[in-house]
């Protein structure tokens, strides 16, 4: 199952490499979001750290869902979708492939991005970069997750461009909070430490459960 | 592998306020090619894609082998090929790129990808993005695909639409080539077909099987 994942993982980002489609406009989206939250803060002197921790984290999360509105593009161009559902092949797979994609999508955007928030934001010293890091990357895995968990209920709605952040915004409520919780405190300022790393850690293992049990059942009619 | 019986038992399938099929019977034997003819709109794609198990039945059965097509297991799928209205393809993929990943995924990433376009007439654009390709090509790659894994349930969808002479010629050999060796359910508007095959045809119109 891990080898038909990765071809398909594999299928997206030579797909996106050729076609530009997703991460451009990901790319775009949140470094014109940091830029705008920057000046539209640059006057608040109190708005501090907290702000820069949650205004990056809005970022992330609403990029992720422009990109995961192409979760699944390429596969309805010419039906390629039933191709797949009928490969010998674990559905889950499937999932787990788009999912692989995304977080690889996310990662390539953030490692544009989290410098632009850095440079804006700390200039004299920011959090414990790390742990920021690491926070992120827990964060990219649960939302490709439950985005592409998301976007294949959302497959079959004529709505689903409206359905698909209806469906995931709630979801990732909890990444949020534990992201800006994580952020803030690498500033030293508050206790951050492992916990909220460990809940992203653990989201992200109770995704991983939920879906490989009911893709089989969400991807098809 | 042996081909296997394909039946629907009062099998309907309903789109919102339409039904796209009522109650169909049939039984397609094990290694046999039927030839579905009927006007656009009368059913014969929602037949097809509930044989393939890409739609459930809103009510009945399909079943392959006995087994319920929409949870057909792996081992049943790995002999199924289904092509339908559009290319099953990766539009941003070259023709050899798309054949290699259907190789990968049904397990037989040995398969001579490039014969097989050369076959298909392909050969001189294997290394292009389908993306420029023709309605006539797209098919007749959608074809070599279909193929490609040796299918013991071959389910084709118009299959001739946009093909040329020669993809005519092709489409009839493959589908001689599987005569009595697969289960052929072919759904066409080309008369002729069962005829030339020498098949048995079923004629569906408004939803029903005549």
């Amino acid at each position: 199952m891990i080898a038909a994942a990765l071809s398909i993982a594999r299928v997206k980002f030579v797909l996106e490499i050729r076609r530009r489609e997703v991460i451009f406009a990901m790319l775009l989206f949140i470094a014109a979001t940091i830029v705008i939250v920057h000046f539209a803060l640059s006057g608040d002197a109190g708005a501090g750290n907290r702000a820069a921790a949650g205004m990056l984290w809005a970022a992330v999360v609403f990029t992720a869902v422009l990109g995961l509105q192409r979760t699944f593009a390429a596969e309805q161009e010419e039906g390629a979708l039933d191709a797949l559902l009928l490969a010998p092949i674990d559905r889950a797979a499937i999932w787990i492939g788009a999912a692989l994609a995304q977080f690889g999508f996310l990662i390539v955007v953030q490692l544009v991005a989290v410098p632009i928030w850095w440079l804006l934001f700390f200039q004299n010293g920011g959090p414990s970069l790390p742990t920021v890091l690491i926070a992120l990357v827990l964060a990219d895995l649960g939302i490709a997750l439950v985005g592409t968990l998301a976007a294949a209920l959302a497959l079959g709605a004529r709505t689903r461009d409206v359905l698909l952040p209806v469906l995931v915004l709630p979801l990732v409520i909890p990444i949020v909070l534990a992201g800006v919780t994580a952020t803030y405190g690498a500033f030293g300022e508050e206790v951050g430490g492992l916990r909220p790393l460990g809940f992203l850690a653990l989201y992200d293992l109770v995704f991983v459960a939920l879906a490989w049990g009911t893709s089989e059942h969400l991807l098809g009619d | 592998m042996l081909p296997p019986e394909v039946t629907l038992t009062e099998c309907s399938k309903r789109f919102g306020e339409r039904l796209a099929l009522r109650k169909a019977n049939l039984t397609i034997a094990a290694g046999e090619t039927i030839v579905l003819l009927g006007p656009n709109g009368a059913g014969k794609s929602t037949l097809l894609r509930l044989a393939a198990g890409l739609l459930r039945p809103t009510a009945g059965s399909a079943r392959i082998n006995g087994v319920d097509a929409t949870s057909a297991p792996r081992n049943l799928r790995a002999g199924m090929a289904y092509a339908g209205h559009r290319s099953q393809l990766y539009r941003g993929l070259t023709a050899r790129e798309n054949l290699e990943l259907h190789a990968r995924l049904h397990g037989q990433p040995d398969i001579d990808v490039l014969a097989l376009l050369e076959q298909a007439g392909l050969g001189d654009r294997a290394e292009e993005r389908i993306d420029g390709f023709s309605r006539g090509m797209l098919q007749r790659l959608a074809l070599v695909r279909a193929t490609a894994h040796h299918p013991v349930l071959l389910l084709l969808d118009e299959p001739a639409s946009g093909l040329d002479a020669d993809g005519r010629a092709l489409l009839d050999q493959t589908l001689r080539a599987g005569l009595g060796i697969r289960t052929q359910v072919i759904a066409s508007h080309d008369h002729d077909l069962p005829t030339r095959l020498a098949v048995r045809t079923i004629r569906l119109a408004a939803g029903s099987i005549a």
